[in-house]
């Protein structure tokens, strides 16, 4: 493969993961979807890194409470998952979410597939904050949070074990 | 507007009005076309063919399918589009919609009218897969024009020249005559008057010379 091709892939991916984004970000800014809102200005000054507001649902543990929500994009986007964290003051308390932020959710590594979309990860979230019984860290919080990597897609997360990362409530 | 319009309609009644000849609104899956067509304005025609064009997006570019091929679980991807998903986890082939299990071989391309059709998929990178097409049973009775199918024969020997001639042509060898009134019987009939009168001429010129 000639240097000339492999570059005019790359711009092509870039093309494609820039045509992605855009018409992602439109239709969350259009429809959004309940509680879910768009920081348009941090997504104005970089496209590949979105800040996402979300609201505690009413009924719910979170009931009030804001939340924000830091989707950062790679060029393979979407057919790797974006990397997302909660990030700002209010960290939710939650099993499955690490007070650095990081959450413990399947579709963020292993089961992403590129047709989900941030409205879909987003609801995800909202949806596993809902069925929350009791307002807790994961049982590994301060010791993962000592030594885990910056970017959550790093750690090796165990969906249905009970070793060290696993995000089982027992 | 009006022209983006029109085709949806009709593609949303056209499972009714095959079977029930008047389309219900209740049944129509967009409200805005349903009513009445003299009260569209512009932007509900937009908002329509928006939500037909919808369907026919890939469900990973988020764009119209391009080269598209459809899962055998019935979901629509760019060939490039779900090649590269393929690739990505070539161990764990998944559908990206609904996660049943698919692979290269089990997907469908979609072939629309005067789209890509012209063009040689598999000139393309990555090269999409073919449609599998399964010739129809042949139809009895019209074989065709020319030479191409009908079974015209040459041959060249050694023998009793003039004899061996007459036998090849005037003799037909075991195939059924083609019904009269077709063009291969019309065909069959020019060419053996002109085998005759080639081989009177060489006859003659035997004779004579």
């Amino acid at each position: 493969m000639g240097f000339s091709k492999f570059k005019v892939e790359i711009n092509y991916v870039l093309i494609l993961v820039w045509r992605r984004l855009q018409k992602e970000l439109m239709s969350l800014i259009k429809e959004p979807p309940p509680g879910v809102q768009v920081d348009t200005e941090s997504v104005g000054q970089n496209l590949t890194q979105w800040k996402i507001n979300i609201a505690g649902v009413a009924g719910t543990l979170y009931e009030g409470e804001n939340f924000q929500l830091l989707f950062k994009f790679n060029n393979k986007y979407p057919f790797d998952s974006p990397e997302v964290t909660f990030v700002g003051p209010n960290i939710p308390v939650h099993p499955h979410v690490y007070s650095n932020g990081h959450i413990c959710l399947s579709i963020l590594t292993e089961d992403w597939t590129p047709a989900l979309s941030v409205q879909s990860v987003c609801l995800s979230i909202c949806s596993m904050l809902s069925s929350c019984r009791e307002k807790k860290r994961p049982p590994d919080n301060t010791l993962y949070v000592k030594t885990c990597n910056k970017n959550p897609k790093k750690t090796k997360w165990w969906y249905h074990g009970f070793v060290t990362h696993s995000c089982d409530d027992e | 507007m009006l022209t983006m319009a029109t085709p949806s309609t009709s593609t949303s009644t056209s499972s009714q009005n095959q079977t029930n000849n008047t389309p219900t609104i209740d049944t129509e899956p967009s409200p805005s076309v349903s009513s009445d067509s003299e009260t569209h304005d512009k932007s509900k025609d937009d908002g329509d063919g928006k939500k037909d064009e919808s369907i026919f997006e890939c469900n990973i570019c988020l764009d119209t399918a391009k080269d598209a091929v459809v899962s055998l679980c019935g979901h629509l991807f760019c060939w490039p589009c779900l090649h590269q998903w393929l690739e990505t986890r070539p161990t764990r082939q998944l559908c990206p919609v609904c996660k049943a299990a698919i692979s290269k071989e089990k997907v469908v391309p979609l072939y629309g009218r005067g789209s890509t059709n012209q063009q040689d998929p598999r000139t393309k990178v990555p090269p999409r897969p073919a449609g599998q097409r399964i010739e129809p049973e042949p139809q009895p009775g019209f074989q065709g024009f020319g030479f191409g199918d009908s079974s015209f024969s040459m041959s060249f020997g050694i023998g009793a020249f003039p004899f061996g001639f007459f036998t090849h042509t005037f003799i037909n060898d075991g195939r059924v005559p083609s019904p009269s009134g077709t063009a291969q019987f019309e065909d069959e009939q020019i060419l053996s008057k002109l085998f005759l009168w080639v081989a009177i001429m060489f006859i003659a010129w035997l004779l004579f010379a």
